[in-house]
């Protein structure tokens, strides 16, 4: 019975059920959780051990864990809802013949280095707080951009026949169909794209350390090389990341009855 | 046995059009005049319907008899309903989108509407009070047998109530016309029967309600047809094909005696074969 199981496990595209799915993430974690308490046992070894984490994530509460988390994640709001607003506006204008030339260049700027874009921002913009919100605009808005023009091009002409033939307007054809029928894909593209923001986010915070945030606890904790305490912080903003996807994820389903994806 | 009926106005009148893609030329020379039916006692719209085999420009006739295309040349005619008689004849008016509805073969329909409010979206343009088209609106859903799902989104509709929602929809929004492309395709027995069901209700609501539907089942398009148009590729003086698609043969079934019969018999198959000879050939 085992054996045959077993032998489903390790056979391409079989299907198994919630229980044996809830299995084998239990046995994995059991296997990563035992090998890092091996590998780490000893007086010379590369990672720290759980002890030295919990410990980690001890001293990090003591000084204030739950501001910084309120920090970081203030950040990310402010600067993702700023961000969304420039890129929608955007978006939305690229269908205009004028308006796509500039839309698509802004997308082609997510390759520029984060120094270059830095660098002129400290130039115009003189508040701390201000530079870390706009050097995260500058990125995020470039990334919504990309995503959500490929989200305008995937939308069927059919649907814009279908509309064309019910006599809308094409400024009621970019409102029912671009804005209004595409709503809860701006929740997606926000997913899809929090990873990438939520890692600049660490990096950006640490321009101006006297703000605090995750980015701040991290940096000094790899000035003074306290490895438990990076884990810590790691594992920390591993875990806000998912909560903040399967939040959008949740909210996206909610709002919106008639989102397939 | 034939069936009694006079013809009135011209209800479509297409002239000399050809649509081209750059130099491609998809379909050219293409001439009809549809007329309106009267049959006494009976409100009796019109079902017309395009043969061809694929990629003979049945689809892209159809954009431009809806008007979401401009043809390269000619001209796609329809009465103008608006304006008063002249000379006991109505003015016609050049189509332009939005005057024929369109129902393509995904039945699509706004993701984020429910179908009451597609309805409502469709038949916005009205002249009529609100109260009216709610009436309206809930006249048809029970017509229809959309009623109890009228709140509900496309993602939560059976296929069946999605295609009678984008039928009635353009209905709302169009009045008279309305073209289906491929309205048959991958339909199961059933849906073929929902789709039947809608032509039907169109065609005996009002005499001048006219259905116009390609379909790749020639006897199905014999079955519901009055008037059906073969399009193919024609010939060049060499006996080759010209790969520009045009209209071959008219069928009018009207006169043959073939329409609105209850039985489907050995001439209505005879019409089938004949059909499809033509087709092999373009």
């Amino acid at each position: 019975m085992i054996l045959i199981m077993l032998k489903k496990w390790f056979r391409p595209f079989e299907k198994v059920d919630a229980k044996q799915r809830l299995t084998i993430t239990a046995i994995w974690i059991v296997l990563v959780v035992g090998y890092w308490i091996f590998a780490s046992r000893g007086t010379k070894h590369l990672f720290p051990t759980p002890v030295q984490v919990w410990a980690g994530m001890q001293s990090l509460y003591a000084e204030g864990l739950i501001v910084h988390i309120a920090s970081s994640l203030g950040l990310c709001l402010q600067a993702a809802v700023i961000s969304l607003l420039i890129s929608l506006a955007v978006v939305y204008l690229s269908p205009l013949p004028a308006i796509k030339p500039i839309a698509l260049f802004l997308s082609r700027l997510r390759y520029l280095p984060l120094t270059g874009i830095t660098f002129y921002l400290t130039i115009l913009v003189t508040n701390a707080r201000s530079m870390q919100v706009w050097v995260l605009v500058v990125f995020m808005s470039l990334y919504f951009i990309t995503s959500l023009l490929g989200v305008l091009k995937d939308i069927p002409p059919d649907e814009i026949n279908h509309a064309r033939s019910l006599k809308c307007s094409r400024w009621e054809i970019l409102w029912e169909v671009v804005i209004k029928g595409r709503l809860d894909y701006v929740l997606d593209v926000l997913r899809q794209n929090l990873a990438i923001i939520w890692m600049m986010l660490v990096t950006v915070e640490s321009i101006l350390v006297a703000a605090g945030g995750l980015g701040v606890l991290i940096k000094n904790s790899d000035k003074f090389a306290n490895h438990g305490r990076i884990v810590a912080l790691q594992i920390i903003i591993l875990l806000i990341g998912l909560l903040l996807d399967w939040v959008l994820q949740v909210t996206r389903k909610g709002l919106f009855r008639y989102s397939t994806y | 046995m034939s069936i009694k009926y006079e013809q009135k106005d011209t209800i479509l009148h297409v002239e000399n059009l050809s649509v081209a893609y750059g130099d491609k030329v998809i379909i050219s020379n293409i001439n009809f005049t549809e007329k309106n039916i009267i049959r006494p006692g009976k409100a009796q719209g019109q079902t017309i319907a395009f043969l061809g085999r694929s990629g003979r420009g049945k689809s892209t006739l159809f954009r431009v008899l809806t008007g979401l295309e401009e043809p390269a040349t000619g001209v796609v005619l329809i009465p103008d309903y608006d304006k008063e008689i002249v000379n006991e004849q109505q003015p016609a008016k050049k189509v332009k989108e939005g005057d024929v509805g369109f129902v393509d073969q995904k039945y699509t329909l706004f993701r984020h509407k429910t179908i009451y409010q597609s309805l409502k979206f469709a038949y916005r343009k009205a002249k009529i009070s609100a109260a009216e088209k709610d009436e309206k609106i809930n006249q048809y859903l029970h017509d229809w047998g959309l009623s109890s799902s009228k709140n509900q989104y496309p993602n939560e509709l059976s296929g069946g109530q999605r295609q009678r929602t984008a039928i009635l929809e353009q209905l709302l929004s169009s009045g008279y016309y309305m073209v289906l492309d491929e309205p048959f395709s991958g339909l199961d027995v059933g849906n073929i029967q929902n789709v039947k069901d809608a032509f039907k209700l169109i065609n005996d609501s009002h005499e001048l309600n006219t259905v116009i539907f390609s379909t790749h089942d020639i006897e199905l398009a014999v079955e519901l047809a009055d008037s059906i148009y073969v399009l193919g590729y024609g010939k060049k003086n060499d006996n080759t094909l010209t790969h520009t698609g045009t209209i071959l043969k008219h069928f009018d079934l009207k006169e043959s005696g073939h329409a609105w019969q209850t039985e489907f018999t050995t001439d209505h198959l005879q019409v089938v074969k004949e059909i499809k000879e033509i087709m092999m050939a373009s």
